[in-house]
């Protein structure tokens, strides 16, 4: 009975890490990618995002979580571009040695294709394409928004966390958050509108 | 923030979803392929739980974690950088050892010679001994 109960509780705490990480993978990548602008660097963020989640926070209750990733997830992308500076001054130091042009020897035909998804399969083409130029303007909208108020945005309102727990997350006060996503919300209105999208 | 600027960020959100459904394949497959590394760090539930369960037999204590397990997969790590670091020490005093070699034969060789040491020392004699040597 006791043995039962125990193997039931780590379960359910291995069930709910591996359904939590399935569920924000794919947003954790978007929003590394928004950050870092470079598809293998966003990859490797999240990958190390997840591994510090589930070496250091496993024993954590399910709730706590969300907030816990986002937090590891901001300070990966940090120490990305901590590393990344360090590297550029070594790269400028050493660039008169290097190859200027080198072609990409980890081409993989995969990429090319698009993850299959269920939701678009018998939709009008001409809207399909508008909203992917829709959303590859909300994208560069985004991506070209402040760092801080871009972080506000997304935890906020993709990752649904309140106020305080994006501000736990970003290491702020909660009226910055709300300074923050506000800010974020109008600079991408501006844009929108002055790419002529109307939502 | 507004009921008007949340609404707005919501139709953005919208869009971002959409955004993550199409996903590259094999960027897809990349993220799922990170998430299991992620994962097969966890402790094997079954497992864990066993020897949760024997250490708490055992006399309370809490078992072997996955925690300890990293703690010996780093403590080999530390145990090769150790190796590595006492080969360095050691073959420095085996140079050091070689070099005291050297000298007691030197002094040794001097001592013993027939010649009394400020000999060595003295340039006029090596002067001598460099023109014995030519002629």
């Amino acid at each position: 009975m006791g043995f039962a109960h125990r193997t039931d509780l780590l379960l359910a705490s291995y069930q709910e890490i591996s359904a939590f990480l399935a569920e924000v993978e794919r947003r954790a990548f978007k929003q590394a990618m928004f950050a870092v602008r470079d598809e293998h660097s966003a990859l490797d963020v999240v990958q190390d995002a997840m591994l510090k989640l589930t070496e250091k926070y496993s024993e954590k209750p399910a709730a706590e979580l969300p907030m816990l990733f986002q937090r590891i997830l901001q300070n990966t992308i940090h120490d990305h571009f901590r590393r990344q500076k360090v590297r550029s001054t070594w790269t400028t130091l050493l660039s008169a040695l290097g190859k200027g042009d080198e072609k990409d020897d980890d081409f993989d035909p995969l990429e090319t294709l698009a993850a299959k998804s269920d939701s678009n399969a018998n939709a009008d083409p001409a809207q399909l394409l508008e909203q992917a130029q829709i959303m590859a303007i909300i994208e560069q909208a985004l991506a070209r928004l402040p760092a801080r108020q871009r972080e506000a945005f997304l935890l906020r309102y993709w990752e649904e966390l309140d106020v305080a727990e994006t501000a736990a997350a970003m290491g702020c006060s909660e009226g910055s958050v709300k300074t923050h996503c506000s800010r974020a919300v109008h600079a991408l209105a501006l844009t929108l509108k002055a790419k002529g999208v109307t939502l | 923030m507004t009921t008007k600027d949340q609404d707005y960020a919501k139709k953005i959100v919208t869009y971002l979803d959409r955004g993550t459904a199409e996903l590259k394949a094999g960027t897809a497959y990349r993220l799922q392929l990170g998430r299991q590394e992620a994962l097969a760090r966890l402790a094997d539930p079954k497992r864990a739980a066993e020897l949760r369960l024997a250490g708490a037999h055992a006399g309370g204590g809490s078992g072997t974690t996955g925690t300890d397990r990293r703690f010996w997969a780093s403590g080999r790590l530390w145990i090769g950088i150790a190796l590595i670091a006492a080969a360095g020490f050691g073959f420095q005093q085996w140079q050091a050892y070689q070099q005291l070699k050297d000298i007691e034969e030197t002094d040794a060789a001097i001592l013993s010679s027939d010649l009394p040491i400020d000999a060595y020392l003295d340039r006029g004699f090596q002067n001598w001994l460099k023109h014995a040597v030519d002629e």
